[in-house]
Order: structure tokens, then C-alpha cells, then sequence
């Protein structure tokens, strides 16, 4: 387990490579079957193959079904509930990244300080 | 160690009923939650609130908090008196250990006993994975680097106690990654049981803000100054880029804001992402002779109203 300072651990890009079975997906993350195939039904993952005993996941469902029972287990959040968030999360990350790119060039248009005429 | 007043944590008073402390949890583990919340400092709040309402929650736990807490405020220094807990049972809840200091010092002895009934297994099963957040710079992502991080790993000792250990990993983070996107390390998350393999540890990668180029998913926007006449007339202009400078060309009539797209040269993941020049156009003062003649020219010559739009 210990990792000396001078060797560097090569980290994985995580994929789309779909390397897991139901079970092992299950296992890896500690929820039951029937829990993923509501994640499954509700689309937050999805696995590759049609039946359940087909289904491959990718190690990319592995962080989203483990994000998806942190929301379960701190919220209360059902699979429905939790698809919506997630939703609106990437929602709110896509317009904060542009928010981001809108305010600097706006920032440049408004160098000169406001020149405001007391009222009268 | 600083006494916790759990009460004012969950801002609820003394005497709140079950119904209260659930309603004022619920409402702040939504609003502090680490997978909603990005702010520096919401992982331990919510830590915070869980623990004060892991132990509000629990009836027997409250009242062994309200015996002891009776005569202590929020921040006073806390010594728990010994043997202070006869009489108490407590149950502990799977899956916590990494609580306060002053949580472990009250309630910590009654959660070890616990994990004593539940450590004789026979099955071999793979270990717990691991999810952390790392915060890297974007140059480490545009170049692939080396970094060593540390984690706060919960972990029991002989005695059945929890202890947070510090671990420190050397990782090397790949070309290429992406805000958001999840590296695995493999066999670094809990030991394996019964000879099971030891399950992996997953970072989420988060970008340090920085100071030339913005990021939005895997393209880059970057502010590009230029002459009021490099966007009226059209130029080639020299501009930086992550894989050293390029000439961009600029066509004539553009606009200040106006996006400018470089293929290829975002984030170099498959497919790389594009780099954006966001046009900034940037007027020379009037502040020497020539330049203040040259505008008086153009404010004579030129017949052109900035504020035709407003009808006024």
C-alpha cells in the first residue's frame, strides 16, 4: 500500500471502455442490483449490451453510480431525483464556465470607472 | 479540544424536536454537500453537520450530549470527564470514521466495539473504492505531470479505534484530462478481505484558476487585445497558445467579444479541445499631440453615431 516518493503511480484516464459486469459494478461500489438498474432506467449510467446479464460498464459508471449513493445516503435522494441533479449540475458547471468567459471580456468594456452625475 | 455545540451547527435550540433537527440537516447537508457545493470549505461543514446530527439524531446519543454539554459553550476548551458514559449505549453507524476529534473523544469507544463484530468474515471480497477531489493546474493537464497529494485515510488500530492517518501518494496525472473528469488509481483504495483485491481510488480532477486561459470543458478561451484598426481593417496578429505562439488572423469588421476559434489547440484530450481568442479591443489614450489629432480627425470625418440605436 505505501507508495514511495520517488516512484510515480500511473493514474487511468477513466474511459468508455465498458470492463464491468452487473456484479462486479455492484461490488465495486456496494449497492444492490435492483438500485442499478434504476440508475440504469433513469439514464444516469449507461451500460453497453441489451438484458442485465449483457450489460457491460465503464469504469466512468463507477464515479457516477458512487456520486449517485453519496446522494442517496446524504439527501435522501431517490434515482429520479438524483437524474435531475446531476442534470442540473451540468447545467450549472456548463454556465458557470461561461459566465467565467463572458465576465472577463465584459470586465475589459468597463476599465473606466462609472462617471455618474449626482442626483438631483 | 474545543467543545462542539451541535445545536448551533444545525441552528436549531435546545429543546428542537426529531422533526426540527431532521428538517434543519436535511436543509443544510443540501446546500453543503461536496458534490453540489465547489467552495473551499464545504467538505468540512457538511462533515460538521453530519456529525452534529449523527449525534442530535440519535436519542441516546443527545442525551449523553446534553448531560455532558450542559455547563460548556460553543469553542470552550472540553475535557470529558472519566467514565462519563456508564449507563450510555451507544450503536455505532457503518461507514463514518472521520469524525471530530471531540465526536471520537465522546462517542469513539462505543463505534470500535462495533467494527470488532464485524471484522470475522470468511467471504473474499474486494475492497472499498476510494473517491477523493484533486486540484491541479491547468498546465498539468496540458503537459501531463507528477504530483504528490495527501489523503486523510480513516484507519483502526489494534484496539478496534479509529484513527485518521495522513497518506501521501506520488501520482502520475495524465495528458489530457479534463475538469470534472475521474482518474483511477488501481489497488489504492481498502484492502481486500479474505485474500480479495483491494479496491481502487478514484480522483475527480478540479482546475486552479488561471491566469491566461478560461476553461470551458476541454476548449480554452483566452483574451486577445487589439487596435481598434486590427479589428476594422483585418490583421495577423501573434497570440499564444499552450503549444507556443501562433498568427492568428483577424478579419476585417470584427467586433469586440467576437470568438475566434484555433482547432485543435485546447486540452490535448482525443479529440483535443479548440482554443478560443475572445477579441478585446483596446483604444491608445489620447494622450499626446498626434493621437489627439488623429481622433479629432476621425471625430470630424467620420460620420458615425455609437448611440444611433438608444433614438435619442
Amino acid at each position: 500500500m505505501a507508495n514511495g516518493e520517488r516512484e510515480p503511480m500511473p493514474a487511468e484516464m477513466i474511459g468508455s471502455a465498458s470492463v464491468y459486469s452487473l456484479e462486479e459494478l455492484c461490488q465495486t461500489c456496494h449497492v444492490e442490483v435492483a438500485w442499478i438498474s434504476e440508475l440504469v432506467e433513469q439514464g444516469i449510467i449507461e451500460p453497453e449490451g441489451r438484458s442485465p446479464s449483457e450489460w457491460r460498464f465503464s469504469s466512468l459508471s463507477v464515479v457516477l453510480a458512487a456520486k449517485a449513493k453519496r446522494f442517496d445516503r446524504d439527501l435522501g435522494l431517490n434515482p429520479a431525483g438524483i437524474a435531475l441533479v446531476f442534470d442540473l449540475l451540468n447545467e450549472i458547471e456548463r454556465l458557470h464556465a461561461r459566465l467565467n468567459v463572458l465576465a472577463s471580456a465584459r470586465s475589459s468594456l468597463a476599465e473606466q470607472p462609472d462617471e455618474r452625475p449626482p442626483l438631483p | 479540544m474545543e467543545f462542539k455545540d451541535y445545536y448551533k451547527i444545525l441552528g436549531v435550540e435546545r429543546n428542537a424536536t426529531e422533526d426540527d433537527i431532521k428538517r434543519a440537516y436535511r436543509k443544510l447537508a443540501r446546500k453543503f454537500h461536496p458534490d453540489v457545493n465547489k467552495e473551499d470549505g464545504a467538505e468540512a461543514k457538511f462533515k460538521e453537520i453530519g456529525e452534529a446530527n449523527d449525534v442530535l439524531s440519535d436519542p441516546e446519543k443527545r442525551a449523553a450530549y446534553d448531560q455532558l454539554g450542559k455547563d460548556y459553550k460553543s469553542g470552550q476548551e472540553f475535557r470529558p470527564p472519566p467514565d462519563w458514559d456508564a449507563g450510555f449505549e451507544f450503536s455505532g453507524r457503518p461507514g463514518a470514521g472521520d469524525f471530530s476529534d471531540f465526536f471520537e473523544s465522546i462517542f469513539g469507544g462505543a463505534r470500535a466495539e462495533r467494527h470488532h463484530g464485524r471484522t470475522h468474515t470468511t467471504f473474499r471480497t474486494r475492497g472499498e473504492d476510494h473517491h477523493a477531489k484533486i486540484l491541479i493546474d491547468l498546465q498539468d493537464a496540458l503537459e501531463g505531470a507528477t504530483r504528490t497529494i495527501t489523503l486523510r485515510v480513516p484507519e483502526l488500530d489494534e484496539g478496534g479505534h479509529v484513527l485518521v492517518r495522513d497518506k501521501n501518494l506520488t501520482v502520475q496525472i495524465p495528458k489530457g484530462v479534463t475538469e470534472g473528469q475521474s482518474i483511477r488509481l488501481k489497488g489504492q483504495g481498502s484492502p481486500g478481505m479474505g485474500g480479495g483485491p483491494a479496491g481502487d481510488l478514484y480522483l475527480e480532477i478540479r482546475f486552479k484558476p488561471d491566469q491566461r486561459y478560461r476553461v470551458v470543458g476541454k476548449d480554452l478561451y483566452l483574451d486577445l487585445p487589439v487596435a481598434p484598426w486590427e479589428a476594422a481593417l483585418g490583421a495577423s496578429v501573434k497570440m499564444p497558445t499552450p503549444g507556443g505562439a501562433i498568427m492568428l488572423k483577424v478579419p476585417p469588421g470584427s467586433a469586440h467579444g467576437r470568438e475566434l476559434r484555433v482547432r485543435g489547440r485546447g486540452i490535448p484530450a482525443t479529440p483535443p479541445g479548440d482554443l478560443y481568442a475572445v477579441l478585446k479591443i483596446v483604444w491608445p489614450p489620447a494622450t499626446n499631440e498626434k493621437a489627439r489629432q488623429i481622433y479629432e480627425e476621425m471625430a470630424k470625418e467620420l460620420a458615425f453615431d455609437p448611440r444611433a440605436s438608444l433614438g435619442v
